[in-house]
């Protein structure tokens, strides 16, 4: 390797290094005990290394029913948002109509609504559906979030099969619905894939739907963690340990997926 | 299309119409018709009709207005900063190749953190006395002391420092986005140029830039969305303080609707920023897509 | 015949309470703060034993509290049964909460705290029940002011007794007196006192001077008129703001301190007394399991060397702002005949909240009981702030929290920014609250 190439190489790990610094920080405090996570002056390295904080998790049964929840409702809501995600985007990308031009404009403009000003009358809905307090409310919720990202990357992935395939399907006897079934989706299961990690990501970290429409049953893991932060004191140790807990499934999850999220984000962003 | 296709591209639309009328458009229908109302948070039903008053009002205020610019600002802040910084790293990843898989991989991981944990954990990085940011800088010889930098107590710089967590959960986006882009860029194109006697800014300037332009509209499409109504990352932070000099738009809203219980004057705001956000969409739309359409490319 | 009567009476007392319960045990649900929901959990307890019913508490963040609920108003009455609300949101649910005067009894009424009842009191009628009180109380260390060379160091310079401060002077001279940069370093490492400039905290911390220097409320008078600029305001915000600004005897940037931080900064031991609420130093003492002197923020040997004195006085005496919780009873409940009855029992039990790591009660008896105890010292502090004459809570005015978002946390910014002076920061207040419609 060149010298040139290795200055490059340093420079990177250097860059990377520092942008991992604030998460690799917030795993170090919460092994700290208590009374140094907010000690003045700080310190990087844990003074005793200690399970302290962990020991929220094991005795607040909360804790690990909130990431039950979180999990629940990320599933729910990405089944949902792709499962109407899909044909929409198949109608988008193998049709191209007005009717598909309108609709990918409109999924646009949802994605700019501010949430907090809609997040009242959809409470009321909900109500009025009798479902606050359920994974159901929380996962609708977090389908009007994703939906639109879905239906967007979706018809980026679809726009590259060739619509040959439906039609010699079609040829072979399929009804429509069973080419896009049996012909369509396996092709794209690659994509679909990516999206629907997308779609989990965006509810499993979503606060603010899941803060006015949950409140015993279906609360989710940001809301008790946001919890530790509270009148009375701050628990920074906790929500630290609880933090890192949280993410760490993802993360690990991501590992294993990177190749297919970043070739999942370029897709949407080109063909979009 | 056949009339039979239109009728299964309708059809194929339906259950995600049906979806997004019901819980999105619905909604977004009370928020217009409360912004023609006097309502209460709590009193729903207590109704006055007033027109435009509730708009004059906002177009009239001076919060609204300074809440405005400060979202303008934000955007501009979380969009220049990802930008440059997630353009630079992708350089860099394009420059090793295969050999930055690893990198990538660990690139991605504020992606997976939840924008509250986020907002605190930089909140407590930055904050002062306990803040480990400071310390450090104060231990390189950068600071005489800890507290010459208030990142969240002073008006001038807090709205920058509200907005890196913003940008350290993002960039990694930006960047792979855009390292994916140059992957796609024809290794033949460049070559070509090479033998045409094209230095490597020439490269960059004439064939990268212009080759990457759509990728790069989309990326900044999206983040300007999403930066422009960031709202509960801030709020962690300051709650928008001090003295407002880190409140947005969003902020205003919540404020105005939640806190204060002024259900017809928030409504107007949102309304506004939805149509400036739209306004600024089509802006955007034109200026950046079609002249690359109509130009070919430069 | 006796043993027939006795039979009776013990049947009577094993059915009693059970015969004093509705017909039908229902689930009460209950919308508590996080932070306080153990001082209700043990009574909580009980009430299930004896009356049938079951209790769901419902654990919110702060926020929450009034955002649940509001939303639950807007849209058709709220399902929650009991909601135990800070006092500042009591005007805006006044008027969707069932009345309690029933409650209030005069027996009842002499157990609690006078501005605490004052504060539940809407329309001429109780609509919450005080469930714990709490209020600013002066917190310092005790290793300094007992240390003898300390003692007669203060002495020599002040010409009196170094002692807990009772006095705006005595405050000022200690705060003065302990910030120093001990280790020799050209730093300050100690500091005197803090001041807040971040919410929550800004927000209230000052209003305790205004009160001490004379004025009959914070901000809006009883009547809604503006009083911010009256001379107890005025005097009242100079004497917070001289410590930052002229004095420099707190930690810089207090834009960026809110009681946590403060709080902590106490008990880190940066600084050497601290205006904080009076549980903390209780609390201080558990560890994370509930446990006794676990001290989880400071560690077990900085526990002892905390001491809490009553807040200061001013030229009116001792004021405070009390931070009290009350329960109330939304009129949508469809369970009220049990609300009730858990409002009146959460009362009766109110000591029970004294023996949880809080430590909070919100009737005189339940605080005198435990007074002087053993890891109760700070009880005797906290009952002579809430006795105080100037003790009085905030406005009862609906849009409180709109005037305490747009016009006093940004005034108290403005002056500790220290370019802009308490008179003009008060004046600029005058007419934020005449454009809100105030006069």
């Amino acid at each position: 390797m060149n010298p040139g190439r290795l200055l490059v190489l340093a420079l990177v790990a250097f860059v990377m290094l520092l942008y991992i610094s604030p998460y690799g920080y917030m795993m170090l405090t919460s092994f700290k005990p208590a009374e140094d996570a907010l000690a003045i002056p700080p310190h990087i390295l844990p003074r005793q290394f200690s399970l302290d904080s962990y020991s929220r998790f094991a005795k607040d049964a909360e804790v690990p029913r909130s990431f039950l929840n979180s999990f629940i409702v990320a599933m729910m809501s990405t089944t949902l948002a792709v499962s109407l995600a899909l044909p929409a985007a198949w109608a988008i990308s193998r049709y191209g109509s007005w009717p598909g031009r309108f609709f990918l404009l409109v999924a646009l403009v949802t994605r700019m609504i501010p949430y907090i000003a809609i997040a009242i009358p959809f409470f009321a809905l909900m109500r009025s559906f009798r479902l606050t307090d359920t994974w159901l409310a929380v996962a609708l919720a977090h389908v009007t979030i994703s939906l639109p990202l879905a239906i967007w990357l979706l018809a980026g992935f679809l726009e590259a099969i060739p619509s040959e395939l439906e039609d010699a399907a079609r040829v072979d006897g399929c009804s429509r619905a069973a080419a896009l079934l049996r012909v369509i989706v396996p092709v794209a299961a690659g994509g679909i894939v990516v999206t629907a990690i997308f779609c989990f990501l965006a509810s499993w970290n979503e606060f603010l739907y899941a803060l006015l429409l949950t409140s015993v049953e279906a609360k989710t893991a940001p809301i008790v963690i946001a919890q530790f932060k509270s009148q009375y004191s701050l628990d920074w140790g906790s929500m630290t340990a609880v933090g890192t807990l949280y993410s760490l499934p993802v993360i690990i999850f991501s590992l294993f997926m990177q190749r297919r999220i970043v070739a999942g984000m370029t897709m949407g962003a080109v063909k979009g | 299309m056949s009339r039979s296709d239109r009728r299964y591209v309708l059809l194929l639309l339906a259950p995600a119409t049906v979806f997004l009328a019901v819980f999105v458009a619905w909604p977004l229908l009370n928020l217009f018709r409360d912004s023609f109302y006097e309502v209460g948070l709590m009193t729903p039903g207590e109704r006055s009709f007033v027109g435009l008053e509730n708009f004059q009002r906002a177009l009239t205020s001076s919060r609204v207005g300074g809440a405005a610019l400060r979202t303008l600002a934000y955007t501009g802040i979380v969009l220049t900063a990802e930008f440059t910084l997630g353009f630079g790293v992708a350089l860099l990843f394009n420059s090793l190749g295969r050999r930055s898989e690893l990198l990538r991989t660990i690139f991605l991981f504020p992606l997976m953190i939840p924008p509250i944990v986020a907002g605190l954990l930089w909140r407590f990085l930055l904050i002062d006395n306990f803040g480990i940011v400071n310390h450090i800088l104060r231990q390189l010889g950068l600071l005489a002391s800890t507290s010459d930098i208030a990142w969240l107590g002073d008006r001038d710089i807090v709205l920058f420092s509200v907005a890196l967590p913003d940008i350290w959960l993002t960039t990694s986006f930006v960047t792979l986005v855009l390292y994916t882009g140059l992957q796609n860029i024809p290794a033949s194109l460049l070559e070509a140029a090479r033998i045409d006697g094209a230095g490597a800014l020439q490269l960059f300037r004439y064939v990268t830039l212009p080759l990457l332009r759509p990728v790069i509209a989309v990326v900044l499409f999206i983040r300007g969305i999403d930066a422009a109504r960031a709202f509960d990352i801030i709020w962690v932070q300051t709650e928008g303080g001090p003295r407002f000099a880190s409140e947005v738009l969003s902020m205003h809203i919540y404020r105005n609707m939640i806190r204060y219980g002024d259900v017809g004057f928030a409504s107007a705001i949102a309304v506004l920023f939805l149509l400036a956000m739209l306004a600024l969409s089509l802006l955007a739309f034109f200026s950046i897509w079609r002249p690359q359409a109509l130009r070919g490319d430069a | 015949m006796k043993s027939v009567l006795l039979l009776l009476i013990v049947l009577l007392l094993v059915t009693g309470p059970a015969a004093l319960a509705q017909d039908e045990p229902v689930t009460l649900r209950v919308l508590v703060e996080g932070g306080g929901i153990s001082l209700q959990l043990a009574a909580a307890e009980l009430f299930e034993e004896q009356t049938g019913h079951t209790v769901e508490f419902v654990e919110v963040p702060y926020p929450s509290v009034f955002e649940q609920l509001a939303a639950e108003m807007a849209t058709g009455g709220s399902a929650f049964d009991v909601a135990t609300i800070d006092v500042v949101w009591i005007p805006a649910f006044a008027d969707f909460a069932e009345p309690l005067d029933a409650l209030v009894t005069d027996e009842v009424a002499a157990d609690i705290f006078p501005a605490l009842l004052a504060d539940g009191l809407w329309n001429g009628s109780y609509v919450g029940m005080p469930t714990w009180a709490n209020a600013e109380v002066i917190y310092y260390r005790k290793d300094l002011w007992e240390d003898p060379d300390e003692q007669a160091a203060f002495m020599a310079e002040y010409g009196y007794e170094l002692a807990p401060p009772t006095t705006w002077q005595e405050f000022t001279d200690m705060a003065v007196f302990f910030t120093r940069d001990s280790d020799g370093d050209g730093a300050i490492d100690l500091y005197g006192t803090d001041v807040k400039g971040a919410p929550p905290g800004a927000d209230v911390e000052w209003m305790v001077h205004v009160l001490q220097a004379g004025s009959p409320g914070v901000v809006l008078g009883a009547d809604g008129s503006i009083i911010v600029d009256n001379d107890a305001h005025l005097a009242g915000l100079e004497f917070y703001v001289s410590h930052h600004c002229d004095l420099g005897i707190t930690p810089a940037n207090p834009l960026e301190i809110g009681w946590a931080e403060g709080e902590n900064l106490f008990f880190q031991g940066v600084t050497a007394m601290t205006r904080f609420w009076g549980h903390a130093y209780r609390l201080q003492q558990f560890d994370l399991s509930g446990g006794l002197v676990g001290a989880p923020y400071i560690g077990p040997e900085a526990v002892a060397n905390v001491g809490v004195a009553p807040m200061i006085a001013g030229e009116a005496g001792i004021g405070s702002i009390p931070g009290p919780w009350f329960n109330i009873v939304p009129k949508s409940s469809e369970n009220k005949e049990a609300a009730m009855a858990f409002v009146q029992f959460m009362y009766d039990q109110n000591v029970l909240g004294v023996q949880e790591p809080l430590g909070l009660s919100a009737r005189i008896s339940a605080f005198e009981q435990f007074a002087g105890e053993e890891n109760y010292e700070s009880l005797t502090a906290l009952i002579a702030t809430l006795n105080g004459p100037q003790t009085i809570g905030r406005p009862l005015v609906p849009n409180w929290q709109q005037v305490n978002d747009e016009v006093v946390v940004p005034m108290v910014q403005d002056a500790l920014g220290c370019e802009v002076s308490p008179a003009d920061a008060l004046a600029w207040a005058r007419g934020e609250l005449e454009a809100m419609g105030f006069e």
